[in-house]
């Protein structure tokens, strides 16, 4: 063993005060204290390592084995048929109430987080500007989804008669109620509350997914566009935009897989709903409420039906993130 | 000059009425783009404003006291709100789910990083990423039905009979009860006082750590990947093992690597539906784990569309302002650590 690494002169650094100061040889000090035993120190690093992967990926495995023996012992047509209060008891309502509102969510959510990654890759000047915008993303994206809700429930949902609206929020939830009675939203719990909620949770995703794809474009790419004459936006919409497009839909499926299995913020927005309803105006049922409301239950038939609840839900988000891949792939466009 | 726009004197090869529509669509993509970023900090403002609002009224007549009393009786009369326990709740989770996923998250992306070969690391990666897609309503589900009874049947009964016994500090009364409402309950400095429960904070711990071992792993597994070679190569030339390499190496991402766990916890400060599921939900504070507790996630959700009189809807908005405003502070931490690590790798290239 070289002497300067066994009393701990070694300097690895290129220069002895330069970025790479805390590289400390004393580490190999305390160590290195003999051949063997930096051989046992080693050989129990790597099979602790190895073990506490192990272990990672047991539970993802305990998780998904014990949904798919408990989900497919209760999965059947009736489930996927009927509503809760039939007699075989069914979850059709839930499931259509998720993707409705899976999807009004994608519809509102997924421009608006793109236009925020453009909005940071193609426009915003680097600087302070586009750091605000930033960690406003990410504190979006860290806020606890059960505010989200709240946010919707005040400004959308919760009737405000016979209070005195005074004051900014007085005159904003004022001027939102007049809007949504143009628009025709009730107000009450509705699958559009709901939509708007999973909604908020998805840009700063979007957005973020959107961003890292849009900049992986190489610039030669924008520079080709612009010397044949294309102008930014032209540049941005045929050229770096579907080159981008793949990374960024697995971004969006991210999101959608999220926002799929939110549950918090429905409790105050679309409530849920033991009736078929295909109407967002209505009080709306979802998949994770349903399991929620089920698992809490006594009954053992509704605990099995949130099983099975669970395994659609999760079969829902795998499905579609694959087709989602798969017709993507083919409009791949190679970066080089 | 910005792309695509044209020297001056240069002619364009196509015709006025088309350049028009070119501007025009120039500008509306550009605007577009920045009415989106304006929305999402409305959102924002919007977020405080409405909890601010709402929570006016707690805020003024509760005030501090909110977070220095555990007593929460939201009836009509009594109107005494404390969130001591909800936050002792959050607080206790959040550690042992902390204790329990770093080790773990860091010896996988050590895996992932520096053990797997190649055709195993991606599959590897991808698999603990899969556990960051279940929907958290799921992980409940999995806590309630099959984590709770084995963790009562077996870690909790050999914990119970290992440190039953074993009493830290004999404490007077409940804390945090006020002379108003004495509660004659001890709190013994005991880590297993009142026998195996499976739904308590050791559960609820556990499956947070499971729902933010994903998130630290992989940011952590990006962070090491930024180890740079000339340092590796340097060390292995000096005769280091492995192991003395990979310490250096997550010495050197250590910012990272804190930056990462802060964001698991800023993830395990905002969970709601999987703890209440396993946590037992009872507005009490205990220094054992083995006793059911309440998160201020989940006193919300539990108790928000009850809160029928005002300053009961206030209080409750007070804790969502105070979930909002230490999820805000997490976050930001731990971005701005773990951002310190790349800019710190670019000022080195």
């Amino acid at each position: 063993m070289p002497s300067d690494l066994a009393d701990g002169t070694a300097n690895l650094s290129p220069t002895p005060s330069g970025p790479n100061e805390f590289v400390q040889p004393v580490a190999f000090k305390a160590m290195g204290r003999s051949g063997l035993w930096r051989r046992i120190v080693n050989v129990s690093a790597v099979v602790v390592c190895t073990a506490s992967a192990a272990a990672a990926l047991s539970v993802l495995f305990l998780i998904f084995g014990y949904m798919l023996f408990e989900g497919v012992r209760y999965l059947n047509l009736d489930f996927l048929t009927h509503l809760p209060l039939d007699t075989p008891m069914g979850m059709r309502n839930s499931i259509v109430g998720t993707l409705i509102l899976v999807g009004l969510a994608s519809v509102a959510g997924v421009p608006i987080g793109m236009l925020c990654g453009i909005y940071l890759v193609e426009y915003a000047r680097k600087g302070w500007s586009s750091d605000i915008v930033r960690i406003v993303l990410d504190v979006l994206a860290g806020t606890p989804t059960v505010l989200l809700g709240v946010l919707v429930y005040t400004v959308m949902v919760v009737h405000h008669h016979g209070k005195q609206l005074t004051g900014f929020m007085g005159t904003f939830l004022d001027i939102v109620q007049h809007i949504q009675a143009w628009v025709g939203i009730p107000r009450h719990y509705s699958g559009w509350a709901g939509g708007v909620a999973l909604a908020f949770i998805m840009v700063p995703i979007v957005a973020r997914a959107s961003e890292e794809m849009l900049r992986l474009v190489p610039r030669a790419h924008r520079e080709a566009s612009a010397a044949l004459g294309a102008s930014k936006a032209e540049t941005l919409v045929r050229v770096v935009l579907p080159t981008a497009m793949s990374g960024i839909v697995t971004g969006i499926l991210l999101a959608v897989a999220r926002v799929a299995g939110e549950t918090a913020p429905l409790f105050f927005t679309s409530f849920g709903n033991t009736a078929m309803t295909y109407n967002p105006s209505d009080q709306m049922d979802s998949l994770p409420e349903r399991i929620y409301f089920y698992s809490q239950s006594s009954v053992p038939s509704q605990v099995h039906q949130s099983w099975a609840a669970a395994l659609v839900l999760v079969s829902l988000i795998t499905i579609f993130s694959a087709v989602m891949r798969i017709v993507t792939r083919k409009r791949r466009i190679r970066t080089h | 000059m910005s792309i695509g726009s044209l020297p001056p004197g240069a002619t364009a090869p196509f015709n006025r009425r088309r350049r028009i529509l070119r501007e025009i669509f120039d500008r509306t993509v550009a605007g577009l783009a920045i009415s989106g970023v304006l929305a999402m900090f409305g959102l924002l403002a919007l977020i405080f404003l409405v909890l601010l609002d709402g929570a006016w009224m707690a805020l003024v007549k509760v005030n501090w006291h909110f977070f220095t009393s555990s007593v929460w009786d939201p009836v009509k009369g009594h109107d005494h709100y404390g969130v001591l326990a909800f936050a002792y709740g959050t607080a206790l989770t959040t550690f042992i789910a902390l204790l329990l996923a770093v080790p773990v998250s860091i010896g996988t992306a050590v895996f992932i990083v520096r053990i797997a070969p190649r055709w195993l690391s991606g599959p590897v990666s991808f698999l603990v990423e899969l556990l960051a897609a279940i929907p958290s309503v799921v992980y409940g589900l999995w806590g309630a039905f099959i984590m709770s009874p084995w963790l009562q049947n077996y870690p909790e009964t050999w914990l119970y009979n290992a440190l039953h016994n074993i009493h830290l500090i004999k404490l007077g009364y409940y804390p945090g009860s006020t002379p108003k409402y004495p509660l004659p309950e001890y709190f013994p400095a005991n880590l297993v006082h009142g026998g195996p429960s499976g739904t308590d904070y050791l559960a609820g711990g556990l499956i947070l750590a499971i729902m933010i071992l994903p998130i630290i792993t992989a940011i952590t597994r990006d962070v090491l990947l930024q180890f740079p070679d000339s340092i590796e190569h340097g060390a292995y030339a000096l005769g280091a093992t492995w192991w003395q390499t990979t310490w250096l190496a997550i010495n050197y991402c250590r910012v990272g690597i804190f930056g990462a766990a802060m964001l698991g916890m800023a993830r395990a400060i905002g969970e709601t539906m999987a703890i209440i599921m396993v946590i037992g939900n009872t507005d009490r504070i205990s220094s054992s784990l083995f006793a059911g507790g309440q998160t201020l996630t989940g006193v919300f959700v539990n108790e928000f569309l009850e809160a029928d009189r005002p300053i009961y809807f206030s209080a409750m908005m007070y804790v969502a302002l105070t979930l909002l405003v230490s999820a805000l502070v997490t976050t930001l931490a731990a971005r701005f650590m773990i951002n310190r690590i790349g800019t710190r790798h670019a000022s080195e290239e």
